[in-house]
């Protein structure tokens, strides 16, 4: 089956529609070429769906948080693990893994959040929370 | 009744941000008596007026907020609090 809305996978992380790599198919994993989330993808008669991975767990945004490192070049500190366990306790207490550092529970600001794929880090150095940084 | 200066001392912070973490527990460390508030716990009205008096107070919507007197303090920064608090 070739699913329509030109074979493009929609993120639901980032929101972001991707070409699937060649070759993969249904069933198979990938990775969001923008936020670095992996996702399931599924044949659907309106395009590719992708599921999140592990949704809601810790590994998942473990695993996202260092793909988008290295997808950008960008590195951490010594922040990284409280700033995770804050990751962890807003997806606990709201819901998702929303920015530790903001009062903000949209989409939006799921880690790694809009302003940050946008280019905050180049801008700042830095994201809000400080958890990517710009290589010195 | 004597009034203290630490009756002057506010935080508002997020119970989510290791940064406010750090600021409430170098303020605990010090033995800093001061009424902290999680504006993240807070809901509806009481939450929407805390964030506008922050915004007036801040200009902007980032915390930890420390208020010692008329001193503000944004972000985690030991070496501001330890100035206004004569530690
Ligand atoms: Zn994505």
């Amino acid at each position: 089956m070739t699913p329509s809305g030109e074979g493009r996978v929609f993120c639901p992380v980032c929101s972001v529609r991707f070409p699937p790599p060649k070759g993969v198919g249904d069933g198979e994993e990938v990775m969001c070429p923008v936020c670095g989330q992996k996702l399931l993808i599924r044949a659907s008669a309106d395009g590719w769906t992708g599921d999140r991975v592990g949704k809601y767990s810790d590994q998942e945004i473990l695993d996202r948080i260092d793909a988008f490192a290295r997808i950008r070049g960008y590195v951490f500190n010594e922040m990284k693990a409280e700033i995770i366990e804050g990751l962890i306790d807003k997806r606990r207490k709201f819901g998702d893994f929303y920015c530790p550092c903001r009062l903000r529970h949209d989409g939006e600001h799921q880690c790694p959040c809009r302003p940050t794929r946008g280019g905050d880090v180049e801008r700042d150095g830095r994201c809000h929370c400080g958890l990517f940084w710009m290589k010195t | 009744m004597v009034k203290h200066m630490t009756d002057n001392i506010k935080v508002y912070a997020l119970s989510t941000c290791p940064y406010c973490r750090r600021t409430k527990q170098f303020l605990k460390d010090n033995g800093i008596d001061c009424d902290i508030v999680d504006v993240d716990l807070l809901e509806g009205k009481e939450q929407d007026d805390l964030l506008d008096e922050i915004e007036r107070i801040t200009g902007k919507q980032s915390f930890p907020v420390v208020l010692i007197g008329s001193e503000v303090i944004v972000g985690h920064n030991e070496e501001k609090l330890r100035k206004a608090l004569g530690l």
